[in-house]
């Protein structure tokens, strides 16, 4: 995107690019556990995430935009977190959802827990609640729209880790 | 844990005779039947022996194999009754059930805490291997003819063995307990005399 | 870190593992992300062309040290942690070691706290049962039974959490009973409106819901000639195999295997009511499908008929405040959805217990995966290891 390195973007540009990214979230189904179970039910017919744009789920990182890291990560599961951060293309938001995957938990004392996926990926919002209800995660999946609304494209691009794909 | 059985009636219970009758067909050296559970304890040399006849008596369901440490210093948590006099040892407990009724019994092995080696329960079930994995991992126990008794849960780096009394959780020793519990607080290792008034 | 050697031979920085390839065979990595694994499982299969030469899981991707936690958690705090042991179902993991804990103490709950147990278990069983009949299609490919067990299971949720105010990880039992539910009064002299208001005229339009569910899935799912096509014959588990490595509840009853652990222990009232076992012989994963659809349509029954017949009692027997346990050792299993699930406490007099083993169904459940995968086509790998009903939290602890 060498046109928005130079020269930014006008507003009505950065807000139709804004626009366009927040309502189409493709969200790459990493649950790892109990949060797994609410992540589904807020996809399931009653709460039904996918009024905001969240359809499908792609099995594959490289086609999703939005990890949401639901579970518990522990050192072993870390190196694969990381990958598939990696593997995913920019533009791209994580979103931490339950307490283990924010801070480690009711696990924090264990002897082999990540404490926290904020260790390994950049985080964009924390869901707290273990697990969080499914209007929870829908509350987090909100914030994160409202953040792209005020994103700015070229700090973004700039700003993140552009690590090759 | 006493030498003779722990029923204090003149008639035995139905576990407790289930618990005699089972130690003497696989050559226990005591048994104990409390709380609905029975213990056989076992030789070590006879483990293999003593697990096969359990299974051929009627108890062929192989339910789990774990380990316990019996220490008396514990890095995390509180240590044992006996404090001083405690016999320290590992022991070796491995639970059958029978698929009839609701028979049960677990069978005890103690084990040398320098050199804690045991045969492998694997050719008389096949789903010790697991059990076994993890019991070596944990406890650092060996046990001889098992097949492949690489680390199951923990990555291949991981130093130390996690359940036994010794290994330190890395966390506590950072920070203490961070919550107020309502009542009084946890021992901690930086507070070992805490919540002994009641 | 992974490097694909040309040569084939596969190293995986966080395993060591490596595995050499012998004539024409490949080794597939399947997980630990894979949609179909249900959770972090990693499957390292040797196959050749399609079929598997030798299987190993790799397994650990959620090991949180449970029980190394709870000897430094009370005895009431260490429900908190074994809620999250299988984490669909959340009520029933916690009975069996409230029960060892109170046969150490020589407490026993209050019939009417007995009975809200049961009724807590029963529809947790329901609702794991639900998840796993929106799941296991999906594995074989139909992704609609996925939206009609899920909603029906969002009213059996709805029923959890009006008595315990959580959804699937309650947290509700108390040593020596149950808490006062969140309907009811403050004290427990208020026994009456302990559970909520319209909770049993609740409980009576979920179980029609059910039940009707139950019948639209034996329509779309059962009935279906590629479902029969994937699932009959395949995963076949004989019952010695079943007994040697322990496998349990319906895994073991879709393999002609009749225990039922509710009608052989008593840590619940289960001896009050009428139901059946239920029962399959050819232990395919038709079967084990089957079976947990005649065991969703036996819960139903059982709480139909504890609904109407529940004792009056206070909710809690008399416990002290600050709980030590004196020194003894217990195993109490109970029947969890996936199987036996049991806790082996030795408490040695003080406030947290010296050790806790934990006999999770799962683990011994998937131990027989290596066994019986040799030979199978790996599409078939994945409808057997969805009929075997896992979770990783209960595989790894």
């Amino acid at each position: 995107m060498g046109v928005i390195d130079k020269f930014g973007s006008p507003k009505p540009v950065s807000w139709l690019l804004n626009w366009s990214r927040k309502y189409s979230l493709w969200m790459f189904n990493f649950g790892l556990a109990c949060c797994a179970i609410e992540m589904m039910a807020a996809a399931a017919p009653r709460f039904d995430m996918m009024r905001f744009g969240i359809i499908p789920f792609p099995a594959s990182p490289r086609q999703a935009d939005l990890m949401v890291v639901a579970g518990t990560v522990t050192d072993k599961m870390a190196p694969a977190v990381r990958r598939l951060y990696d593997q995913m293309p920019e533009p791209k938001y994580v979103i931490s959802m339950g307490s283990c995957a924010n801070c480690g938990g009711p696990y924090w004392d264990s002897y082999s827990v990540t404490k926290g996926v904020d260790q390994i990926v950049p985080v964009d919002v924390y869901v707290p609640g273990c697990p969080p209800r499914p209007e929870a995660l829908m509350e987090g999946i909100v914030l994160l729209q409202e953040k792209i609304t005020n994103e700015d494209v070229r700090k973004k691009w700039t700003e993140r880790d552009r690590q090759p794909v | 844990m006493t030498d003779s059985p722990s029923e204090t009636t003149d008639t035995p219970s139905p576990l407790g005779s289930f618990a005699a009758d089972l130690a003497g067909d696989v050559g226990g050296e005591r048994w104990t039947a409390d709380n609905g559970t029975v213990h056989v304890y076992v030789a070590p040399e006879q483990w293999v022996d003593a697990v096969t006849t359990a299974r051929d008596r009627g108890l062929n369901f192989f339910s789990w194999l774990s380990a316990i440490d019996w220490s008396k210093h514990v890095e995390v948590g509180e240590p044992a009754a006996d404090g001083d006099d405690l016999e320290e040892r590992y022991e070796v407990l491995c639970r059958l059930s029978s698929l009839e009724d609701a028979a049960a019994a677990i069978l005890v092995t103690t084990l040398d805490k320098e050199q804690p080696v045991l045969d492998s329960l694997v050719p008389v079930f096949g789903g010790a291997a697991w059990h076994e994995r993890e019991c070596a991992e944990m406890f650092g126990i060996d046990f001889r003819g098992h097949p492949n008794l690489i680390k199951l849960y923990l990555p291949q780096e991981f130093e130390g063995h996690p359940l036994r009394k010794s290994f330190a959780l890395g966390s506590r020793e950072v920070k203490p307990w961070p919550g107020t519990v309502d009542v009084e607080e946890l021992p901690s290792t930086t507070n070992p005399e805490a919540g002994e008034a009641s | 870190m992974t490097q694909l050697d040309p040569r084939g031979i596969v190293e995986i920085s966080d395993g060591g593992v490596s595995v050499e390839l012998k004539g024409e065979a490949m080794t597939l990595n399947i997980g630990p992300q894979h949609p179909s694994t249900h959770g972090v499982l990693r499957l390292v299969a040797e196959v050749d062309g399609e079929r598997i030469a030798r299987l190993d899981p790799t397994i650990g991707y959620m090991h949180r040290g449970k029980e190394k936690l709870a000897e430094v958690r009370t005895y009431a705090q260490i429900t908190a942690l074994i809620n999250r042991i299988d984490w669909v179902s959340g009520f029933a993991n916690e009975v069996p070691f409230i029960v060892g804990v109170e046969r150490l103490l020589g407490v026993e709950a209050p019939p009417r706290a007995q009975y809200i147990r049961l009724i807590l278990t029963e529809l947790t069983r329901i609702s794991n049962h639900l998840v796993f009949a929106s799941s296991y299609p999906l594995e074989l490919g139909a992704a609609t039974p996925l939206m009609y067990a899920l909603r029906e299971r969002e009213f059996v949720l709805d029923l959890i959490e009006s008595v315990t105010g959580g959804r699937f990880h309650p947290n509700f039992n108390r040593v020596g009973g149950v808490k006062p539910a969140a309907g009811g009064g403050k004290t427990q002299k208020k026994v009456e409106l302990d559970l909520p208001a319209g909770f049993y005229a609740g409980v009576e339009k979920a179980m029609d819901r059910v039940d009707a569910v139950c019948d639209e899935l034996d329509d779309l799912v059962s009935g279906n000639e590629m479902i029969q096509a994937r699932a009959i014959g395949v995963g076949v588990i004989t019952a010695e195999d079943a007994a040697a490595y322990g496998l349990s509840g319906p895994n073991a009853r879709a393999s002609g295997i009749t225990f039922d652990l509710r009608k052989h222990e008593d840590l619940l009232p289960y001896g009050d009511f009428e139901f059946d076992v239920a029962v399959r012989h050819n232990g395919d994963s038709f079967d084990r499908y089957m079976v947990r659809i005649d065991e969703i349509r036996q819960s139903t029954r059982i709480v139909r008929q504890a609904i109407h017949s529940m004792p009056s009692s206070p909710l809690q027997a008399k416990v002290p405040r600050v709980l030590k346990v004196p020194p003894g050792s217990v195993y109490v299993r109970g029947e969890n959805p996936k199987g036996e699930m049991g806790y082996y406490i030795v408490a040695q007099g003080g406030r947290v217990p010296y050790r806790v083993k934990i006999r999770s169904a799962s683990f011994s459940n998937i131990s027989v995966m290596p066994k019986i995968a040799v030979g199978q086509l790996i599409p078939d790998l994945v409808a057997t290891m969805g009929s075997l009903d896992f979770v990783l939290g209960d595989v790894d602890r």
